[in-house]
């Protein structure tokens, strides 16, 4: 059975780069299973979807521990723990990364032998309504690693799942799976090997416990205290990041630190202060400033940025 | 104390006066009005000091009392039916909320059809919603329960809501001789509401019944109150032995009459039960060794008290005023479970639908039914469930069609 | 009560009490208003919530509030306030709680409970003549469960469950009328794109009592279709063009207290948005556009001749 994780952030299609693939599985004659996994996080948020394609019917459910493949619609999520891409991978699981980086670059970085595949980015991220269609180029890398899907199915399917959308929107959608799946069949040369069924001797046993008896001052559904949500790295949903330039700043009525839906944006010194940490990259800051002083720049460049300051610094 | 006579209502509210009850949210329901408007009557003259709100519907009314019990006060309520189903969500939330309020529930058939006569399948609605349950049998038991059902609740070891059940008709509106504790004893018994850390100050936030992600958190919180709810079992006990020393009234988990000897009983619950206890002498005077097991705690299931009531026994008879639809009595299903798997050989048990909207069971049922799981006994082969429904019940249920021109469309009843 | 202290832009609020890391949508504009608020209101607080987007600010073990939340269910949060309420006077009353740990009610909804399966509860609660605020975030949508139309969506938008090039055909109702017929303490709409308007409102319904309701039209990214940068921008189109009013409920008598003089035609506040994307494209559809402009024009000429 192939078993397949694509991890990506809400808005970037992961569900609809699941449904492509698989229906160009079931196209190729297999039995599937593809779902979204539904989380309470919103657009910008870590996500993923999930397929299962057998000759057999499929018994196994929900979400999958043990990944033959890994399709990662954004490298900057792969760092992060709460996103789960490398959960349960094994030696010969293929990672496939949307990245602008080399797998050997990744294989270093994250010291893992795994086969790294990656899909060269082309500025989507940036741009959002780019980002709608990243989905079904995934798919189609996807598609062209696997190696057992004809661009015909791949084709076939993208019809069935996007048709709906319109001919514009497909038929962008479409170059864009069939772009990937030609690059990744011409340069990768990796295998995608099914994984079997966990054996039923030996096996590891559940470490069970007696859940023990709290009264209701411990377990009652109940948070003690106020403010606990700043432990949550909203920043990490950001694709773009809001820079002041602190020369233009007029220190107005604090313009962006009203509207930031998320009250990220404080005053100190007369001068607004964004926190990182919990800015979610949603730019009204920047579409409000009056004197043009707050500028969008891809987080990516940003952290590099940060990182080349730092080095700096030390 | 005094004794007078009393309705199942008027016990109940009696209870919430005399458990210095803090706030009342209400709505009307028959056969539950009588108690909230005791309440409110009580409140107007004086006699009593809680506030009563009267909420738009009971949904809003559970959800009004658990909101106030989380904010620290104690909470008393009351409906009955459809109101319980109305409130059904909350009901399940605000046991979730961990919130030690008391609701007395007057048993009445659900729709539909309508009606307003009791049997219990509107309780049984709220059975794994983690609101304890205590069924009683007398007036007397209404009260006393009411009260003990607080101790129960607030205990920390427990802290979950708590539903007092009563028959409709049969308790709700017949008087009999209650003997009312004197309010400062009942007070030392019941004691000051302490919610622990359970509230909404200024000074100490919190964010209660919040969502959790993840079937880990899900799961320990719901687990935890099914642990709950069974410490509740060995605390009733000792609520219920303090209650004896103070009020001279023990009122156990499951009762048991005339079962040391016994080789047979009847398995029922709430105010029929008494019924059968008439039945019980008179097969004693006929020879008959049976006897009568009573299970006051519905939630927590008492499984071992059940099994060691009926340890011995050749065959019980349990006698369901509920139905569940496809299976059959729920009490029957339960104590078969609480038996199976049991060491000792379990008695063959027998199931009886009896008492659906507040159908009356004649001695003689209770004869035949003993007769039936004597006969059963001696063959060794479990009778198929019966519904008690006689001849007559049904020639007059075809008078009825005949006036509904059931027949008009080509099928007669019967044929 | 403290009085009005904002008058000014330059006097609103720049540090902000609400915590961050919620798992609203970047650039939520029902977050928007609800931080706003909070500046003003603090955190001797009590949230009763329903469900929606918003049940979601509290999940175990993070909540962004300093002071206290109680999650209820989509049709009842105002009844808990009422418990609440109730509870915390029984407590003052016997003086098991000192008089500063006293807290404000706070219902917090979006529109499918408060146009909908909630408005039972709140219009009892204002008949109990209940002393909370209520604070609606009005999406336009059953948000949380993918934008699906509630009863405050608007004429023609596409929804989850109106996706025909018509969109819903039905028209957004006039929930703050319906609140207002019962006469509370006070009603008001609100919107975060317009801070001052909004902070006045909420310093005002401070020195009342009893039930004091607002509606904020929360523009959302994901549900209407923009990008999450223009939620200020669209939330100021809104006002602009005349298509949400601001305006409040006291005394008896509705006042507006934003009027434009120049209304811009309301097709620049639908053309930003994917739900009305269909009035333009492939081609614009006059009639139904001109529709929705004849239904805020008629709403203005009556609003102006009510309020002179």
């Amino acid at each position: 059975m192939f078993r397949i994780r694509f991890h990506g952030r809400g808005g970037q299609g992961m569900k609809t780069a699941s449904r492509i693939l698989g229906t160009a599985f079931f196209l190729e004659g297999y039995e599937v299973q593809d779902a979204p996994r539904y989380g309470a996080e919103r657009r910008g948020a870590p996500i993923f979807a999930y397929i299962r394609a057998d000759r057999k019917p499929i018994n196994e459910r929900g979400i999958i521990a043990g990944p033959d493949l890994v399709v990662v619609a954004d490298d900057s999520l792969v760092p992060l723990p709460a996103a789960g891409v490398l959960q349960g991978i094994r030696e010969p699981t293929v990672i496939l990364l949307k990245s602008c980086e080399s797998g050997a670059t990744w294989r270093q970085r994250l010291n893992i032998k795994n086969p790294i595949v990656t899909l060269p980015e082309t500025g989507e991220a940036e741009d959002s309504a780019e980002l709608r269609y990243i989905g079904a180029a995934c798919a189609g890398a996807a598609a062209g690693v696997l190696g057992i899907i004809s661009r015909e199915s791949l084709a076939q399917a993208i019809q069935e799942e996007l048709g709906r959308l319109g001919e514009a929107v497909l038929a962008k959608n479409r170059a864009n799976a069939l772009a990937s799946f030609d690059a990744i069949k011409k340069s990768a040369a990796v295998n995608v090997t099914e994984g079997g069924s966990i054996p039923a001797q030996p096996y590891k046993r559940p470490a069970w416990i007696d859940l023990p008896f709290e009264d209701a001052r411990i377990s009652a559904p109940v948070i003690h205290a106020g403010l606990t949500s700043v432990e949550v790295r909203t920043g990490l949903w950001r694709t773009m990041a809001p820079v002041i330039d602190y020369s233009l700043c007029r220190g107005c009525w604090w313009v962006c630190s009203t509207f930031c839906p998320d009250g990220v944006i404080s005053v100190r010194d007369n001068q607004p202060v964004i926190d990182y940490d919990h800015c979610k990259g949603c730019l009204v800051c920047v579409a409000q400033c009056p004197s043009h002083a707050i500028a969008a720049v891809p987080e990516k460049e940003e952290q590099a940025r940060k990182k080349a300051v730092a080095g700096e610094a030390s | 104390m005094s004794r007078r006579l009393l309705t199942g209502n008027g016990s109940a509210a009696w209870g919430a006066r005399l458990a210095r009850v803090d706030y009342i949210p209400a709505f009307p329901i028959t056969p539950q009005t009588e108690i909230i408007e005791t309440i409110a009557e009580w409140i107007d003259r004086g006699k009593m000091t809680g506030r009563m709100v009267t909420m738009e519907s009971e949904h809003a009314m559970i959800t009004a009392a658990g909101a106030a019990s989380a904010t620290g006060v104690r909470v008393f309520s009351a409906t009955s039916s459809q109101g319980l189903l109305y409130a059904m969500e909350m009901i399940y939330s605000v046991a979730g909320w961990r919130t030690p309020l008391v609701l007395v529930n007057v048993s009445r058939g659900i729709s539909a059809p309508i009606t307003l006569e009791p049997d219990h399948n509107d309780v049984l609605a709220a059975r794994d919603s983690g609101f304890l349950q205590i069924h009683c049998s007398t007036c007397q038991e209404v009260l006393d329960t009411t009260l003990m059902a607080y101790r129960l609740a607030e205990d920390e070891r427990v802290r979950l809501p708590v539903i007092v059940n009563q028959d409709g008709f049969y308790l709700s509106f017949t008087r009999e001789p209650v003997e009312i504790p004197d309010s400062r004893p009942a007070a030392e018994f019941v004691g000051d509401y302490n919610p622990e850390n359970m509230g909404f100050r200024a000074s100490s936030p919190s964010s209660q019944a919040v969502a959790v992600l993840g079937a880990g958190a899900y799961s320990y919180f719901r687990y935890e109150t099914h642990l709950a709810a069974r410490e509740a079992l060995s605390v009733y006990e000792e609520v219920a032995r303090e209650y004896r020393e103070r009020f001279g009234r023990y009122h156990p988990i499951v009762e048991t009459y005339r079962t040391e000897d016994a080789e047979y009983a009847f398995v029922m619950m709430d105010s029929f039960a008494t019924k059968a206890k008439d039945g019980v002498d008179r097969l004693r005077e006929s020879g008959v060794k049976i006897g009568l097991v009573r299970p006051r705690l519905l939630r927590p299931f008492p499984e071992e008290q059940l099994c060691r009531a009926l340890a011995g026994m050749k065959g019980a008879a349990v006698i369901d005023q509920n139905l569940s639809m496809g299976k059959g009595g729920v009490l029957y299903t339960e104590i078969a479970s609480a038996l199976y798997g049991q060491n000792e050989a379990a008695p063959l048990l027998a199931s009886f639908i009896g008492g659906l909207g507040g159908r009356d069971i004649s001695a003689e049922e209770f004869y035949e039914i003993a007769a039936t799981l004597q006969k059963a006994v001696k063959h060794n082969r479990a009778p198929r469930p019966r519904l008690l429904y006689t001849v007559e019940e049904l020639r007059a249920m075809r008078k009825l069609q005949a006036i509904a021109h059931v027949e008009r469309h080509g099928s007669k009843p019967g044929e | 009560m403290a009085g009005k202290t904002i008058r000014r832009l330059q006097e609103l609020p720049s540090t902000h009490l609400l915590g961050t890391g919620t798992p609203m949508c970047a650039g939520c504009g029902g977050l928007e208003i609800l931080h706003e608020i909070y500046d003003i209101l603090g955190p001797k607080t009590v949230f009763t919530n329903a469900a929606g987007c918003m049940s979601l600010l509290s999940v175990y073990p993070y909540t962004p509030f300093r002071g206290s939340w109680l999650y209820t269910a989509m049709a009842s949060a105002p009844a808990a306030a009422q418990g609440i309420r109730d509870a915390l006077d029984i407590l003052l009353e016997k003086k098991r709680i000192p008089p500063g740990d006293d807290l404000q009610v706070i219902t917090l909804t979006g529109d499918g409970s408060a146009y909908g399966m909630g408005l039972s509860a709140t219009s009892a609660a204002m008949d109990r003549n209940l002393d909370f605020i209520y604070l609606c975030y009005d999406n336009e949508g059953y948000g949380n469960t993918g934008q699906q139309y509630s009863s405050a969506t608007p004429h023609a938008a596409l929804t989850a469950t109106s996706r025909t090039s018509h969109g819903y055909p039905g028209y957004k109702k006039d929930l703050f009328s319906i609140w207002a017929a019962h006469r509370p303490a006070y009603v008001a709409t609100v919107i975060g794109a317009e801070p001052l308007d909004l902070a006045q409102k909420v310093e005002a319904l401070q020195e009342l009592q009893g039930p004091r309701l607002l509606i904020g039209l929360a523009p959302c990214p994901t549900g209407w279709g923009f990008d999450p940068s223009l939620t200020v921008k669209i939330g100021r189109l809104a006002v602009e063009t005349g298509i949400w009013p601001l305006k409040e409920y006291r005394d008896d008598r509705t006042v507006h207290t934003r009027i434009v003089r120049h209304r811009k035609p309301v097709e620049e506040y639908l053309q930003l948005q994917d739900r009305f994307r269909h009035l333009f494209e492939p081609e614009r559809n006059n009639r139904e556009i001109a529709l929705i402009q004849a239904r805020i024009d008629q709403y203005w000429s009556k609003a102006i001749d009510a309020d002179t």
